[in-house]
């Protein structure tokens, strides 16, 4: 049974709890902090170690003349595609569809070679850099991670520190799901803004949603839902007001490995012209004045 | 419950939003990921490039009823079968966690290129060393008993699998979500086997100056390597117009200048002028400075194609308005 999210914004409060319980539960590293200037965002994007974030879209329009602004804040997190572009591309078998139908990084099988990172048409997944990681555990402060690794025990990684050098994005937390829990960003959320279950329950629920909402004047749609695109649906798909490129999500994703019948083609049809070539000049053609 | 269909109008501002300008991305926040590739992956792609290249020429040499070609033999093979041994060096060092390099052999998975060229990079290395092995015996540098070795066969498979090491690396960035990557995905496959193809033909005529192989060999390289370069410059110049803006990062700016200057000036356009000759009737007799000079012109040209194509690629990743309208 397919298990996701539905991030309801209308719901969202920006109060960045999914955020919080997101990086306690999987022990992930505050970011550096920097200010952005930019609304209440200083994290600005998902990345290997921030696997939910709050965007606080700005609007302003004028309302019979009178300026008003409002908020569109918005819990991104990795979608879960049906058709993931970063499981297609990895090599070693790391990214895995899970029983839960849902897409996982192992951490101990991926070897950093970063294919998947520009093949998720979402930018979600990301590398985690050896040095931008530090020690969680007290024993693990004067560890680095190879030695770690060449210790043998790969198992108490996860425990006293968070793998590096190795791609990384949100598990739908597959560990509280193993001991039928919901994931910490759904449970933390005072507003119901994420709601965690089936994804067939969740979609018949969000599409009464947007019909509710609609009796209430409020245009809303789902995204990742009923999708025609190379993507297909998403298991955490979003409930929107506003056109999806407001909140950096492309209308029309398109799944990379879509590019690849293309692309062999034409190399072929490349190597086909200058082996022919080859064939002329080097057996076909006479040798030239130089054989003389 | 009566279903909603997602109201068409609202999906996105392509299909009739109404976003201004200023909010047509979250605050101009990159959409995609840039991939982590350095020169080690740029330099796996120009290395195996030759790589492949050669595995060509071993090919067209051995089957050449001109026994001036055996040089060319000699060398694309000795050539091939060195690269094999550093390009794998360049593709595990670029590894997040290079000590699970082997991980890349658990699987064999079609849909990832990545995984392809894996497997492609570990099959030509295999097919190469038989060749090259063969070669040792001829040259009575290795018991004749390798003479005994299949060798229009694998040549055969050097040569197919070469040509795949030379364009599944354009195949590998064009199945990504790079916005100039992505609108290349037919003429980066093509223009990277077009490169390979030169650059493994200027690497072997600088082998072949260097030891004094035969006058005639160096100038049917030159004279392929022509058509090599003709088809990757005009490719190159198609895909300027086509890319558009996919291409900026790509044909303007610093990384345009240099792709201008080293590459299709450099690296192409001065080595056609000189290897044109090749085809004249008349032509200058052969001189091994010239040739070396000329040659590393082309390879120059190659390297810098790759590092412009890659520093490019992670440019127009930073566009949010080039990936929230992925070519379809």
């Amino acid at each position: 049974m397919a298990k996701g999210f539905f991030t309801d914004t209308t719901l969202c409060i920006g109060c960045k709890a999914c955020e919080v319980a997101c990086k306690q539960w999987n022990q992930l590293p505050a970011e550096e902090y920097e200010f952005s200037a930019k609304s209440y965002d200083n994290t600005m994007q998902l990345s290997g170690t921030t696997w939910r974030h709050v965007k606080f879209i700005e609007r302003t329009t004028a309302e019979d003349g009178v300026p008003a602004s409002r908020w569109l804040m918005m819990s991104d997190v990795c979608k879960h595609c049906t058709h993931a572009g970063c499981l297609e591309a990895c090599p070693t078998g790391a990214i895995i569809r899970n029983e839960f139908d849902d897409v996982y990084v192992q951490p101990d099988v991926c070897n950093g070679c970063g294919y998947c990172v520009p093949s998720c048409p979402f930018g979600v997944i990301d590398m985690v850099a050896q040095a931008a990681v530090p020690s969680v555990g007290p024993a693990a402060g004067d560890r680095d991670c190879g030695s770690l690794a060449s210790g043998g025990v790969e198992g108490d990684e996860s425990v006293l520190q968070r793998p590096s050098g190795i791609a990384a994005k949100c598990t739908l937390c597959y560990d509280r799901q193993n001991i039928a829990m919901t994931p910490a960003c759904a449970k933390a959320c005072p507003t119901e803004s994420i709601q965690f279950g089936d994804v067939d329950d969740l979609k018949a629920r969000a599409k009464e949603r947007v019909t509710e909402l609609r009796t209430r004047g409020v245009k809303g749609y789902l995204y990742g839902v009923d999708e025609t695109t190379s993507v297909g649906d998403l298991n955490a798909f979003f409930l929107l007001t506003e056109p999806s490129e407001a909140y950096n999500l492309p209308a029309k994703p398109v799944l990379p490995s879509t590019h690849q019948p293309a692309g062999y083609a034409a190399a072929a049809a490349a190597a086909a012209v200058l082996a022919l070539a080859g064939i002329a000049i080097f057996w076909v053609a006479p040798s030239g004045p130089g054989a003389a | 419950m009566k279903p909603v269909s997602p109201d068409e109008s609202m999906r996105g501002a392509a299909a009739g939003g109404d976003l201004t300008a200023a909010h047509q991305s979250y605050f101009g926040q990159p959409v995609l990921k840039r991939p982590h590739w350095d020169w080690k992956v740029v330099a796996y792609l120009f290395i195996g490039g030759i790589m492949g290249g050669s595995g060509i020429l071993a090919a067209l040499a051995d089957g050449s009823r001109d026994k001036a070609d055996r040089t060319l033999a000699r060398s694309s093979r000795y050539l091939s079968l060195s690269l094999a041994a550093i390009s794998p060096v360049m593709l595990i060092a670029h590894l997040g966690r290079p000590e699970r390099f082997h991980h890349m052999l658990r699987i064999f998975k079609l849909k990832s290129v990545m995984s392809m060229g894996v497997w492609g990079l570990l099959l030509f290395s295999n097919v190469a060393l038989v060749n090259a092995a063969h070669q040792l015996a001829e040259d009575g540098k290795a018991p004749r008993a390798f003479r005994a070795l299949p060798r229009a066969a694998v040549g055969l498979m050097q040569a197919g699998l070469g040509a795949f090491m030379a364009g599944y690396t354009g195949v590998l960035l064009s199945a990504t979500a790079i916005p100039l990557w992505a609108k290349g995905k037919r003429h980066i496959p093509a223009i990277s086997v077009c490169s390979s193809v030169a650059s493994a033909c200027a690497a072997n005529a600088i082998v072949l100056a260097l030891v004094g192989g035969p006058a005639r060999t160096i100038s049917k390289l030159e004279r392929l390597e022509f058509v090599a370069a003709c088809a990757e410059a005009v490719l190159l110049l198609h895909f300027r117009r086509h890319a558009g803006e996919s291409g900026e990062a790509m044909f303007s700016g610093h990384l345009g200048q240099s792709l201008r200057n080293f590459t299709l000036i450099g690296g192409l356009a001065l080595p056609m002028a000189h290897n044109g000759m090749a085809f004249a009737p008349l032509r200058p007799t052969q001189h091994g400075l010239r040739t070396i000079l000329v040659s590393a012109l082309t390879l120059m040209g190659g390297y810098v194609f790759r590092y412009v194509l890659i520093e490019a690629g992670k440019a127009s990743a930073d566009d949010p308005q080039l990936a929230l309208r992925p070519p379809q």
